[in-house]
Order: structure tokens, then sequence, then C-alpha cells
């Protein structure tokens, strides 16, 4: 946590360039612009880290961090497609068998060279219930791993379970690589401090909640990389401070963007936006098991009656787009290619599901959302649409995220806004809310067709084939509307104009992407 | 005892009660507060089981009562906990020990330019009074009230940070690294700050001297012989030192307050900030901490001002 010094040396440095040029440019704005042997990427929006110990990590800003300290045995390349990381490759030897060949000569950190051991003790680590990691359910299904020899792994599961590849990529999935022989005798909260990985970058320092300062891995595997010394991480909780502090040159990188500012930010040539859907879902969660929603006609009278677009219009001000479902378009293998109609707007065919309906105009309901900025607008302005299409009488309930998620899992609430972010297989969000024993299945909502497929899509390993199946689930699901799909949300990252080399990724990877900026 | 000791004692008296009040009125506040830290901390990835762990781990498990005395006993000794939420396990009182001296730097630095501002642009008015010069001062006066701070602190990003690039834009250098840098990141926050306080300081310090230039004891001293500067340094400005001094320590409240704000938006790392994020984070623990530090500036500034009150007013310790 100790600031080092630095901060202060870098400063006197900017400032005797700055002083041999023009007088009047402050010294730490200008002079940065020259060189790029630091790199300043800020995370906005944000500024709690608790953790970097990938095997307890839960929040955004944390998992930014991590993905550049640590590597899994794979990732995602720019098209979503697994590709190999610390794996040279990789086979499904049997159904419930995954062999993985390691590459040679990786070194953590502290220049131990990693091995086939480390990454059975990383998995078994995220397996044991007194570690208590929020990531232990996800490698629940694995029995055995073996380490025939230190480049080899072979990872079994009781039954086949296709979702495995996914969880063992470079996401909020808790598998990056840990040092055994660092975790073995160290304490796990010394760790969560001082992260040693393999990742392109090493923690030097951090401050909480103001920054952290992390220097390039010299014997990073990946040939040339990183290509910066020093990255600087202010944690800019403002998102609108981030905007005026990368305008003024205080910063190189942002890691989001506000929503409204990004039509006038395109139009800025001090600034370049990437931005593209993200893997992100928001829906209107119906509890179908309690009055009014436990009528699936009420329940199609709903989706029938609200505008999706305007949703993504007035809450996020145009950046994101109508969902089609709740399995994002960016894993476009499994998504949803076309809206089906019963996620469009259409008065007519709502009143008819109304009539059906055991409940009619005047029914009452509350809607449960969180939070003061667009959560509440998002609940607004469905109820707005609804209450006027079909005449019902539904009201807004603003509480906090915890406790709406208390309530949600408790079943004390009737309808609430929710959704999910950064989550990278399909099985994350259509198993898990669809099925029946799904672990974010907070509907109650129970179809054994559906739950069949998402069953077999579990056990398929062909990816085509286990599209086809989540296609097939979410056309049965959408039927009987447990959830009401809305939009899926922008990500955006802002650059100085002369960043070179930052790829965005739809779970927006910050970290692991500031290793290939080579100009800032 | 002399009767200005006996002032001092009842003060200082009255002032720790009214902490020890404070500190329940924080606690129960904080624990009136919907949303629960294990939930934050815990995520998306919450159970009923690892819930009750975190809470029994943390003491948040045991009698409202049992709670309080803990958190009250630990207070006494200087020792505030550890964070739930905002930066778990880590020592409370380091980390506002790591920014107390930011926020106190940035919170004198508004005050000695509102002080600045104030003194010059008051005098004035006064000495000028129904000229064009009054009318200038007391316009700035009432556009300074009328901005909201955080509102300025951004026009003051985008005029002179932004648009003339003389200041950074954002962060801010703690003094213990350079103290040249401090003054110079500080200063568009400081100012931010300073502005509606300075107006108020001004309106203040106008009426507090032209009210005293009219006293009988002033055209006294005039028929005395003595001149301007000696009858406005001697006769009006200390009298009229009182009403301003106490004004500049009520007006701590509103810095605080201020600096919560602009700490965020300038990125500095102060106990503002740490405030407003524990609560988002419903870190108790640190929320209290910080509000328990902020209620004691509030209570030692008054206490001074009190001080030195009494000492250019002795009639008021009697």
């Amino acid at each position: 946590m100790t600031r080092s010094n630095t901060i202060s040396r870098r400063s006197l440095l900017k400032s005797g360039a700055a002083a041999t040029t023009v007088a009047m440019v402050p010294f730490w704005a200008g002079a940065a612009q020259a060189s790029c042997s630091t790199l300043r990427a800020g995370i906005t929006g944000y500024n709690v880290i608790n953790t970097l110990d990938p095997g307890q990590m839960t929040l955004i800003p944390e998992a930014y961090m991590v993905w550049g300290i640590f590597n899994c045995l794979l990732k995602f390349d720019e098209d979503m497609n697994i590709v190999p990381d610390l794996a040279e490759s990789y086979e499904s030897v049997s159904p419930t068998v995954l062999r993985f060949k390691l590459r040679e000569g990786v070194k953590f950190h502290d220049g131990e060279e990693m091995t086939s051991e480390d990454v059975k003790f990383t998995i078994e680590r995220l397996q044991d219930e007194a570690f208590g990691s929020p990531h232990r359910s996800k490698f629940s299904a694995i029995t055995e791993i073996r380490t025939p020899d230190d480049y080899t792994v072979e990872i079994e599961t009781e039954e086949p379970f296709a979702p495995m590849l996914s969880y063992l990529t470079n996401t909020r999935t808790g598998s990056q690589i840990v040092p055994k022989h660092i975790l073995e005798n160290g304490s796990n909260e010394d760790f969560a401090s001082n992260p040693i990985g393999t990742g392109p970058f090493k923690l030097v320092s951090h401050e909480p909640g103001a920054a952290l300062e992390l220097a390039a891995h010299d014997a990073y595997f990946e040939e040339g990389l990183p290509k910066v010394q020093t990255v600087e991480v202010p944690l800019i909780a403002e998102e609108s401070a981030g905007v005026t502090a990368l305008l003024g040159g205080s910063i190189d990188v942002t890691s989001t963007a506000p929503f409204a500012d990004v039509p006038q930010l395109e139009e800025d040539d001090r600034v370049q936006v990437l931005k593209q859907a993200g893997t992100s879902t928001r829906f209107v969660s119906l509890n179908n098991s309690v009055a009014p929603f436990d009528d699936v006609h009420f329940r199609r009278a709903l989706s029938y009656a609200f505008d999706r677009q305007a949703m993504v219009n007035v809450v996020l001000f145009g950046e994101g787009r109508a969902a089609n479902g709740i399995i994002p378009s960016s894993i476009s293998w499994a998504a949803t290619q076309e809206p089906p109609e019963l996620v469009t707007l259409n008065q007519e065919k709502a009143l008819a599901e109304l009539e059906k309906s055991k409940y009619g105009a005047g029914t009452e309901a509350t809607v449960l959302t969180w939070g003061s900025s667009w959560w509440k607008r998002f609940a607004e302005v469905f109820v707005l649409q609804v209450n006027q299409v079909l005449g019902v009488n539904f009201k807004v309930e603003v509480s906090d995220s915890g406790t709406v998620y208390q309530r949600m899992q408790t079943g004390d609430v009737q309808a609430s806004i929710w959704g999910w972010l950064g989550l990278v297989d399909p099985d994350e969000y259509a198993y898990e809310v669809y099925h029946t024993d799904g672990a974010r299945n907070f509907e109650n909502y129970s179809n054994p067709e559906v739950d069949k497929l998402l069953e077999a899509a579990r056990r398929e390993t062909d990816l085509e084939a286990r599209g086809a199946l989540y296609r097939e689930a979410e056309a049965l699901a959408i039927e009987d509307c447990p959830v009401l799909p809305c939009f899926e949300s922008n990500v955006h990252n802002l650059l100085a104009p002369d960043v070179e080399g930052f790829v965005q990724l739809p779970y927006s990877a910050f970290g692991a992407q500031l290793s290939a900026v080579g100009n800032c | 005892m002399p009767s200005s000791l006996k002032y001092f004692l009842t003060r200082l008296s009255g002032s720790l009660i009214t902490m020890l009040v404070g500190t329940i009125v924080v606690f129960l506040v904080m624990k009136a507060a919907p949303g629960d830290p294990a939930l934050i901390v815990l995520g998306d990835y919450a159970t009923d089981e690892t819930v009750a762990e975190f809470n029994r781990k943390h003491g948040l498990d045991a009698p409202l009562m049992s709670q309080y005395l803990d958190w009250l006993g630990g207070l006494i000794q200087f020792d505030f906990g550890q964070s739930l939420s905002v930066s778990s396990g880590e020592n409370i009182g380091d980390l506002l020990l790591y920014r107390l001296p930011n926020t106190i730097f940035v919170g004198v630095y508004a005050i000695l330019i509102a002080v600045t501002l104030s003194l010059v642009l008051g005098t004035l008015a006064a000495l000028n009074r129904g000229t064009s010069v009054d009318t200038s001062a007391t316009s700035l006066a009432v556009l300074g009230v009328s901005m909201p701070d955080f509102w300025f602190g951004y026009m003051l990003i985008l005029g002179l940070s932004i648009g003339l690039g003389w200041f950074p834009s954002y962060g801010f250098t703690p003094a213990s690294e350079s103290l040249a840098g401090a003054f110079y990141s500080g200063f568009l926050p400081a100012l931010a700050i300073a502005a509606p306080m300075a107006a108020v300081f001004t309106r203040t310090l106008r009426t507090a001297l032209i009210e005293n230039l009219d006293r009988e004891h002033v055209m006294v001293a005039k028929a005395m012989g003595h001149s301007g500067r000696f009858r406005f340094l001697h006769h009006v400005f200390r009298n009229s030192l009182i009403p301003y001094i106490t004004v500049v320590g009520l007006q701590i409240r509103y810095l605080l307050g201020g600096v919560v704000i602009i700490e965020r938006i300038f990125g500095i790392n102060g106990v503002g900030s740490l405030m407003v994020e524990a609560a988002f984070a419903r870190d108790f623990f640190v929320v209290q901490a910080c509000a328990v530090v902020f209620l004691g500036i509030v209570l030692a500034v008054n206490y001074v001002v009190d001080l030195i009150c009494a000492m250019l007013d002795p009639r008021r310790v009697r």
C-alpha cells in the first residue's frame, strides 16, 4: 500500500522536460505524450479493490487487474473464440477428459517456472471448501486432475461438461494460475495484496481507493510484450472525472465512459472512442410463483407491451441494443439471432394475451430496482410503458443492489430489474437462469423440456451443435416469459489520440489488453 | 478557579459530550441504513453460509449494544477496527492516517484562499461603500454563493485545465511528496471549495466593518486626531474580527461537505472520498470512523474559534 517515491521522481523528470519546451504547459500534462515508458490507464467508475487473489475476486475492477497480472490455461481472442494461453494446445481425450499441453519455460514474477503442479494446485484450491472461493461451484464438476509430467495436465469431470473450457479462460472465473510454491506455505491474506502470477505485469504498489502501479514482467512468455515498462492505474470513482482527466491529458486510457457523453465524445478529435455490445444482459425478473406473475398469459402480455429500443434510447442514451434473449449477442454462436415475436412491442397481441389472463387491467404490482441513476430509469421506463399499454397499475420501488439481490434469492419480491455482466459462457446465462436448478433462477421457473435441452448443451462439446441447443432452449423459454429480456449495454474505452494497440473485447478485458499498447 | 479557566473547561467538556452523542448517532444511522456489506464483498456469489461467516468474522452478529461498546472502546484507544468492504482487512487507522493529511491540506488551502480573497474584497467594499468597487465586490460574492462547488469544480477543469492547460485535470500530489506539487495540483480543488466560502466571508466582513465604521468611538477617535489608518486597524478592524472569525469557524462544516464532493471530482485521495466510497459499499466501520474524524475536526475548530474570540474580547469569558 505504500506509495513509492517514483511519482515524485517522475514529476521531476517531466517538469524538467516541460521546462525545455513551452513555458505555459503544465509539467505533468504535456511531456508524457512524447515517449511511452509509462502508460496511465484509469479504472473509471469504480475504486474499490479488496483483493487481487483470482480465487477470491468478485468485483469488476479486481478482475481488470487480475487479468493483467495472471494468465489462465486459455483465453478469448477478439472474436470470442477460445485460444490457448498458458496451454500450448488442448484436446479432449474422451468426453470427460481434457488434456492440456503447457508452454515450457513460463516464469512467475518471482522467477520460478510454472508447471503442471501449479495448475493442479490452482484448481484444487478453488475446490477447497476451507478456501471459500466464490467460484467454487464452477469447478465442482471436476473429479480428478492428473499431472503425468511437468507440462501435461489432464482434467477429468464426472460427466461431459462443455462450459469447462470457458471456465478455464482469463475472465471472471477465478481460474488464473497461481504459484504453488508460494501459497503452499504462505498465507492467502498476503497473497491477496502481493499477487504473484505469470502475467505481463507485476504489481508494484497498491494504494487502496486511489491507485495501483504495475511494472513490466521482463520474463513474460509472449515475445515483445508488454510494450510499456510501467502502468499507472488511478482509481477514478466518478466516470465524468475520468473523461475530464483524459481530455486534460492526465490519463491515456479509461475502462468505461459515461453513456450520455459518448455521442459527443465520438465527435471530439481529442479522444478515441472504442465501443461494442458487451457480454451483458438486462432483464425484468418476474417471480413466476406469485401473483400476478404466476400466469403465463399475463407475463406474455407484459412482454408484448413495451418497446425495448425506446429503453435503449432513454436508459442507455442509445449505447446498447435491444435484446433477443438473455444470451448476449456477442456470444454469437449461441445467441438468438432474430428478435422473437414475443420480445417485440405489439399492442394488439399484448391486449389479446391480457384478455386470456386471469388478471386484467388495474392489476397492481411492485417492480423493485436499485441505485439512483439508470437502474431506476430502467424500471420507470418499463412501468410507464406497461401501465400505458395494458392499463395495469405497476409501481417502482427503489432499494440498494445488495438488498434487491437478497430479496430475489429469498423470493421476497414480485418483479425486479436485474442483469448479469461479463459472464462468458452461454451456460452461465441460459442454464443458470432458465434451468429448474439454475443458480441464478430466482424466478422459480421450471420447464422440463427446457431443462433437458440445457443439460444436453452442457454435455455437447461440438460448438455449433451446442449453440443450436441453447437457441432451441431459449426459444422455448421465451414462450413462457420467465424473465423479460430487455437490452445489452455497450462496453466503452476512451483512449488519448496517440494511444495505439489497445484491442477491446466484449467482456472489457481491461488489464489483459494493456500489454499490447505500444504508443501513448 | 479563575473564570477564564472555568470557561475553557466548560467548553471542553461540552465538546466531549457532543462527541459522545455524535458517536451514538453515527453508529445508529449506519445500522439503520439498508444494505449489507457482506453482500457487497461476496457479490454475485453470496450464499447464506458465506454471509453468516462474514458477519461472524467481523462481529456483526453480536447484539447492537455490545457492538457499539466494542467500537467505542476501540475509538478511545484510537483503534478504528478493520475495513469491511472498501479495502477489506485493511486497518482503518492506517487508511485515515494516510488520507487525512491530503484532506487537511486541501481544506486549509481553501480557507487560506477564501480568507485572503475576503479580506481584500470585504475591506475594499466597506471602505468604498456605495461605489462601483462595492457593487463589484458584492456581486462577486453573490455569484460565489450561488455556484454549487461541484459545478464550479468542473467549470474550472474545463476552463483552466482542458481549455488553457494550466493545471492538471485530475490527480493530486501529496504534500509529503512535493510541497510545490501539492500547492499546484491542489489549487483548482481548493479554489472550488473556497469560492462559496469566500463569498460568505466577504459579506460578513463588509457588514461588520460598515457597522463599526459608524460607531461613536470611531468618531471620537477621529475627533482626537487619529489617522484613518490607525482608526481602521485599531477601532474598526479588530472589532469586526469577532463576527468574521465566528463565521469562518462555522463554515468549516460546509467546507467538509465540499471536500467530500471535490475530492471525488479531482481524484484527491482524502477522507471525504473514502467516506463516500465506504457509504456506497456499506462499510460501516469506515463511514463511522470518517464521521467521527469529521466531527472531531468541527468540534476542535469551534473550540479554537471560541478561544480566539475570547482573546479578542475578554469580556466573553466573564
